[in-house]
């Protein structure tokens, strides 16, 4: 059965092959499609990690005049005070710029038993991290005041590279040392892993440091709890504590929530665009293949006819013709299938094998139902010849 | 003859309408997707608001420093603009301002977002901003280190409410400081992100001291070079290549130091690397995407072109056998096809001006105005004419091969 089916594909190779380059290119762009889509969703599915409602970011620069390490380190920390003291506010604390959903970001070396991990996001933050964003310990400890004084000797990391570097081994304790090897930090405690990319972007190593005073200078950010319901009257005062504070500074007030929509759009906007065209695309396709499969049936009366004549069913006659489709389907599929098992091979994107299998299976699966919904159709016509009509016609 | 084509080819249409329904379908879909990515262009590229006197300016954004293992790249520093920049022969003005940064601002418990931008008063002269009320900020005010601004419509919306009165005159506060309002102009989008500002401040007028630090270039201010005319353009960006050759490194860390005068185009595409232009990712980039977009649907047309073709060839026997020649028939069908395509195209600018309407009304980028102008529909028309040819071509060689005896038979 499937070889004659073949030897009659063979025949009209022709006409065969415009489609099946036809479904072959649908293939791929239903791949990309579902393979970006799929990634997105399964960043999706991970947990945020910090709960970012009711959280401001205020932006300031360092820009007083005073040269003094003792007075510079004074005035902040009283403006942290006098922040903290507000009624609205639950708590506070320095960030370095690089906050969640900005776009900022300062990353690293680090050397671990001979093995050099890059591309660790190095966060200055205080104590003070923890309970302003509601992240999670996952083991071990964060940071208190009795720290200040092992400062540049310990630090926290997130589970994701806690996973790189130990596995499902205890992390607590254990050491590693900057890009050269060099001053070595010990691991007190393991973060869960923030969405620092917003909702649909992937986790990125972390190492988060308790920063030090000279850190004022630079840092630029300071986190805000608020309770809820503080509207703009409040920030407005915020706002202007901030300003008499750090007068020649720039300050902006930004709420997390409105910079993880914002960020978020990166992910989701370019994927709206991509379902759009290959929306169209493939309902264009479907058309197309509908088409194609219906004007040949049309032309094929003469030979469904006879082989009505001879004996076949009208139900034998339309799976046939299914099945056509389908086969055709299955060549295009394995050249397809070829091309697109390249990707994880040769690491086209960063992106996940397992997606890229899901992402395959599932684009197989459609094209498989497409093709067979458009010629589900056409075979029923077949079905529905009448032998005699067709034989007298020719 | 023409006529005749036409006639037949509408005839066609009109056989299987479900045929002539899938061809439109796809070529109006395929050219409404280009067209809308041609007013994106159009927009980000062509559109002269408000720097009228574009191709007499260059425009100075960045500057890098480049060692064996360190890189520095930002705008520059206006010590930078003052002594090297303002001291070349050609330009004739040079505009400065700074980046466009946020801030907030609060009017009767509401949160105004700012963004605003530093300013001389040469910017004002280089840029021709359509002034809806009052004046643009003068050489005066700047050297006074007044505090007067330049507000955009839609900020005096929102600060000062909907009502139509004037403004000038009034106090607008701004990063806890009151400046006087004394001009509004039009909007910008943020896409033309060296002019973009709700709010333009003097450069004077800066919080933190502008004009400091000696002998460090990078600093972050853009200049605009403007020259006597078009043809001095050349000049100016070879001057300004001659001057940064010259320039002694800052650091010993650093062997080279790149920076560009750009056109508006050139700058607008370096994409952040100043070491080569963007200009062929760029034009690569947008060839590839539409390359794609049009692939799969004119791949389908050339199916059911043949498909038709095959339908119609009693009549193609015919015509054989009087003795029409290949060639002729090869070329009715590919203006028939022809036809087609620009049938598809005028419902593929219908929807097109739809969908613009849609988005310039759901605002997703505030104050971009697209429209269909005349170079869009220039696009058009060529990729109604690549699509038509493309698509035509083959079906119309497979016909002209038919037998004449098996043709005339089925």
């Amino acid at each position: 059965m499937i070889k004659h089916i073949f030897k009659m594909i063979w025949n009209k190779k022709k006409q065969n092959s415009l489609l099946i380059v036809e479904i072959l290119l649908s293939f791929m762009v239903i791949f990309g499609v579902f393979s970006y889509g799929l990634n997105a969703y399964s960043n999706y599915a991970t947990p945020m990690g910090i709960n970012y409602k009711q959280v401001w970011a205020i932006s300031y620069n360092h820009t007083l005049d005073t040269k003094s390490a003792d007075s510079v380190t004074m005035v902040y920390e009283n403006l942290l005070n006098n922040i903290k003291a507000m009624p609205q506010v639950i708590d506070a604390g320095y960030h370095s710029n690089n906050i969640p959903f900005s776009t900022n970001h300062m990353s690293g070396g680090l050397k671990y038993k001979d093995e050099v991990i890059y591309y660790i996001n190095g966060y200055d933050v205080d104590q003070n991290f923890l309970k302003v964003t509601g992240a999670t310990m996952a083991s071990g400890r964060w940071y208190n005041k009795a720290d200040a004084a092992q400062r540049g000797k310990i630090v926290v990391i997130n589970q994701f590279l806690k996973e790189k570097m130990f596995g499902k081994e205890d992390a607590i304790g254990k050491t590693f040392g900057n890009a050269e090897g060099k001053d070595p930090v010990k691991i007190i405690g393991v973060v869960n892993s923030i969405k620092q990319e917003g909702d649909y972007q992937k986790l990125s190593y972390g190492r988060y440091n308790l920063h030090d005073t000279a850190a004022y200078k630079w840092m630029g950010k300071i986190l805000v709890k608020v309770a809820p319901g503080s509207g703009a009257d409040f920030e407005g005062k915020l706002y202007k504590l901030m300003a008499n504070t750090l007068r020649k500074s720039n300050i902006e007030i930004e709420h997390l929530d409105n910079k993880l929509t914002a960020y978020n759009k990166f992910t989701v906007v370019p994927l709206i665009i991509m379902s759009i065209v290959a929306g169209f695309l493939i309902i264009n396709v479907a058309l197309g293949i509908f088409g194609v499969l219906w004007y040949n049936i049309n032309k094929r009366r003469g030979e469904i006819g006879l082989r009505r004549a001879v004996g076949a069913t009208g139900n034998g006659v339309s799976q046939q013709l299914v099945y056509e489709a389908l086969v055709l389907t299955t060549l295009s599929l394995v050249v397809g299938t070829f091309f697109a098992v390249q990707f994880p091979l040769l690491h086209v994107f960063d992106l996940p094998a397992i997606v890229y299998v899901k992402a395959m299976l599932s684009a197989i699966v459609f094209i498989y139902l497409l093709v067979l919904v458009c010629s589900l159709y056409p075979g029923k016509q077949a079905a529905a010849v009448y032998p005699a009509v067709a034989l007298h016609e020719e | 003859m023409l006529k005749n084509y036409f006639k037949i080819a509408i005839a066609v249409l009109k056989r299987r309408k479900f045929f002539t329904f899938i061809s439109l379908f796809g070529i109006s879909f395929t050219l409404t997707i280009l067209l809308v990515l041609a007013a994106f262009i159009d927009k980000a590229v062509n559109d002269t608001y408000p720097d009228r006197k574009r191709n007499r300016s260059l425009y100075a954004n960045k500057l890098e420093l480049r060692g064996k293992e360190s890189m520095n790249s930002s705008s520059l520093s206006y010590y930078f603009i003052n002594e090297y920049v303002s001291k070349l022969k050609t330009p004739v003005n040079i505009g400065i301002s700074t980046r466009y940064e946020s801030t907030n601002t609060y009017v009767n418990n509401r949160k105004v977002v700012i963004d605003y931008k530093y300013t001389n008063a040469a910017f004002w002269d280089i840029l021709e901003f359509e002034f809806i009320e009052g004046k643009a900020i003068t050489k005066q005010q700047v050297d006074n280190a007044e505090h007067v601004a330049v507000i955009t419509e839609a900020l005096k919306k929102e600060y000062f409410g909907d009502g139509n009165s004037p403004v000038i005159g009034k106090y607008i506060e701004a990063d806890n400081v009151k400046y006087r309002v004394c001009g509004v102009v039009k909007d910008l989008p943020v896409i033309s992100y060296l002019f973009y500002s709700n709010i333009y401040l003097p450069i004077t007028t800066s919080k933190t001291k502008f004009n400091t630090n000696k002998d460090w270039y990078m600093g972050n201010f853009n200049a605009i070079l403007l020259a006597k005319d078009a043809a001095d353009v050349p000049k100016m960006q070879k001057e300004y290549a001659d001057m940064i050759a010259k320039l002694t490194m800052p650091d010993k860390q650093f062997d080279r130091i790149n920076g560009h005068a750009d056109t508006y185009l050139q700058g607008y595409v370096r994409s952040g690397n100043e070491e080569r232009s963007g200009m062929l990712y760029a034009i690569l980039t947008v060839t590839l995407f539409a390359l794609f977009v049009m692939l799969l649907p004119t791949l389908n047309l050339v199916n059911i072109n043949v498909t038709r073709i095959m339908e119609r060839s009693s009549e193609i026997g015919v015509r054989k056998a009087f003795g029409a020649s290949s060639k002729t028939l090869v070329y009715q069908f590919i203006v028939e096809n022809l036809i087609l395509t620009f049938f598809g195209g005028a419902i593929g600018i219908v929807l097109t001006v739809l969908v613009l309407y849609y988005i310039n009304s759901a605002n997703f980028i505030a104050n971009l105005d697209l429209t269909v102008n005349f170079t869009v529909l220039g696009y058009a028309m060529l990729a109604c004419l690549v699509f038509g040819l493309v698509s035509g071509v083959y079906p119309a060689w497979r016909m002209s091969k038919l037998n004449i005896v098996k043709a005339l038979k089925a």
